[in-house]
């Protein structure tokens, strides 16, 4: 791809920049990250932070290069071409997940307390939404946050938190009034050490393994009524606008990783020779890989897309919730095909090919699963069923 | 202090396909800055904020060579020069090392000059010696490690082949650097867009008081040959004991042991 039709000298530049960062910083620490169960966050955001990495769009005054999405796209792009899943994705929880809302809504104290120092890598973000019993279900959230005088009183868990042992705040998704459903919650910022608040475990999980997964608990936590972000009761609004950065970064990260894994897959086929032939003269093979390269691009464009659409100040909620389902569909294929074109080099851990199967599969589930993605789509094209009154 | 580091412009080694005729395909190439003018460029910077000098990067080559000088400036350097003239397509390393002696000369306060040791891309290693040999000036090669500068003196570790040799010169000096010197930095986001409109200045032939036909010979490559394959290598049969002792035997022979 002609990449200067799309991106300025400078965007080029910083492209350049973080791929060296990720070939050098985040690379060679891969396997001890992944044995370790965890990334060495305090070490590599700082470093990202100094760079200006963390806070791309984010607003000068708060340590922010205050640019356009695009470079966001660069630096999603390189950070998803590591060699895991894991560092990606928290970098992405860090950046895209839980601090945009506080940028775009929290108070100026908020901000200077908890957005600055995020960006300059000084602390390091979790957002805290899903339970044990509401994953892509938001609405059935209970986790309650109640007021009492100046402060709210937190009790509830939450489930599958990224970063969730290393954050140094939690932007935390509570029910603050008696109203079901999607009514009567707010976005509340939880420094976590605060006195309640748990890492109750530390989750093993099928791939990601670098990346640290926490149950989280909260246990009379008090906060100030002031780590509110926006107003009360409208957490779930800023929670649905909050995603759709999420899904779009997710699906630009995924889209790189599969790219990759798709491109030294063909290397391999190209060295591997069987009955007396590189596996890649197989018509079979190289239609396939061809195929999937298509799919990138295919996708790679809609990323595009919704990119154009965010910077001209439009809703991307259709069009990133397609991005955000093809990339976790277009993942698991590249992940299956390219594993299996890998033959027994794709079973073993000395190759990245098993990391990336494993770690490729949580796209169709994090962030919203493909079904939410494909519920959002249907309403957005008016063919959800007609609810009987 | 005023550091000049000579920087070049070359394709990034895996973006560099051979075509079926042994020609090069230049599309897709991706221009990067020479991995050991890198090592020069940190160098400089260092000693440069050490000393509350200034570092000048220069840079001979075709336009978009400003993309490698942007990032120097974007790596702390505090001017860039570009060189670039339409007779200098196809000039060798030492007719280029004129060229950017009468561009230091032309800058008048210059202390020292940084290079790399050569580029990875036609690898001659001439350019410093032969810049250091039109200045005048003593030349300091392989520079492994700088202990001291100053505004007269530098003291350097050269790595040779089996020994490091520390040095003391007088300043002005030519050092060319090799890999490992130090762990260059990376351009941060905000400077990479506080030097983006930063004017990079083109010199030509006739501003240095040259001419084309002052600069020696050109070089051009007449044919390009990939390597004889190498030899397979040698399976050694027999028990685990026999093949340990033939092996041992031939390490000998090939005076490996």
């Amino acid at each position: 791809m002609s990449s200067e039709i799309y991106f300025d000298k400078d965007q080029e530049l910083f492209r350049q920049t973080v791929r060296r960062f990720v070939e050098r910083e985040i690379n060679p620490h891969v396997e001890e990250w992944e044995a370790a169960r965890c990334f060495d966050g305090r070490k590599l955001f700082k470093q990202m932070g100094d760079l200006g990495f963390l806070g791309v769009s984010y607003p000068e005054e708060y340590g922010g290069a205050g640019l356009d999405y695009w470079y966001n796209v660069v630096l999603a792009e390189e950070v998803g071409r590591a060699d895991c899943g894991g560092v990606p994705m928290a970098i992405a929880v860090h950046t895209d997940m839980a601090t945009p809302a506080l940028a775009e809504f929290g108070s100026e104290e908020l901000k200077q307390r908890f957005l600055a120092p995020a960006i300059a890598g000084d602390m390091i973000a979790a957002i805290a939404v899903s339970e044990p019993d509401a994953g892509s279900d938001v609405a059935a959230i209970r986790t309650r946050a109640v007021r009492d005088g100046d402060e709210y009183v937190i009790n509830g868990s939450k489930m599958w938190i990224t970063n969730g042992t290393q954050a140094d705040f939690i932007t935390l998704l509570a029910r603050t009034g008696d109203e079901g459903g999607f009514r009567g919650m707010s976005l509340i910022i939880v420094p976590t050490d605060t006195p309640g608040f748990h890492v109750s475990r530390k989750l093993e999980k099928l791939g990601n393994h670098s990346s640290d997964t926490a149950l989280l608990s909260f246990d009379d936590v008090r906060v100030p009524v002031a780590n509110r972000i926006g107003e009360e009761g409208m957490g779930f609004m800023l929670q649905m606008q909050q995603f759709q950065k999420e899904r779009l970064v997710g699906a630009i990260m995924g889209n790189a990783g599969a790219e990759k894994v798709i491109r030294m897959t063909i290397n391999y086929c190209r060295e591997r020779k069987t009955f007396g032939q590189p596996l890649i003269d197989n018509q079979w093979i190289h239609f396939k890989l061809c195929e999937l390269l298509t799919e990138v691009e295919a996708l790679r464009q809609l990323t595009y897309h919704c990119t154009r659409l965010l910077v001209a100040g439009h809703d991307i909620t259709r069009d990133v919730s397609m991005a955000k389902l093809k990339a976790g569909r277009l993942a698991r294929e590249v992940a299956d095909t390219c594993l299996q074109f890998h033959g027994g080099m794709g079973y073993v851990e000395e190759y990245p090919m098993a990391r990336y199967f494993r770690d490729a599969r949580l796209l169709s589930i994090g962030g919203g699963a493909d079904e939410i993605m494909l519920g959002i789509i249907a309403k957005y094209e008016d063919m959800l069923p007609r609810r009987r009154k | 202090m005023h550091a000049v580091v000579c920087v070049k412009q070359v394709p990034e080694q895996n973006s560099v396909k051979i075509n079926s005729d042994t020609t090069i395909d230049a599309s897709g190439i991706t221009p990067i800055i020479n991995l050991f003018d890198e090592y020069a460029i940190e160098e400089a910077l260092q000693w440069a904020e050490k000393n509350d000098g200034k570092v000048t990067v220069i840079s001979l080559g075709p336009d978009d060579a400003t993309d490698s000088l942007k990032k120097a400036l974007a790596m702390g350097a505090n001017e860039a020069i570009l060189i670039n003239d339409d007779s200098l397509g196809q000039v060798g390393a030492q007719g280029a090392a004129k060229v950017v002696a009468a561009a230091i000369q032309k800058l008048g306060d210059v202390n020292i000059v940084f290079c790399g040791k050569q580029s990875t891309d036609d690898e001659t290693g001439q350019f410093g010696p032969a810049l250091a040999r039109f200045l005048g000036w003593p030349q300091l090669t392989y520079v492994f490690k700088v202990h001291e500068l100053t505004d007269s003196q530098i003291v350097v570790d050269r790595a040779l082949e089996d020994t490091l040799e520390t040095v003391e010169a007088s300043l002005p000096v030519v050092i060319t650097a090799v890999k490992d010197l130090n762990e260059p930095r990376y351009p941060s986001l905000l400077k990479i867009r506080k030097v983006s409109k930063q004017p990079i200045p083109t010199w030509t032939l006739s501003d240095l008081g040259l001419s084309a036909d002052s600069l020696g010979g050109t070089i051009n490559i007449a044919k390009r040959t990939p390597p004889p394959p190498r030899p397979s290598g040698e399976i050694l049969s027999g028990d685990v004991q026999t093949q340990v002792k033939e092996l041992v035997q031939k390490l000998i022979e090939s005076q490996i042991l």
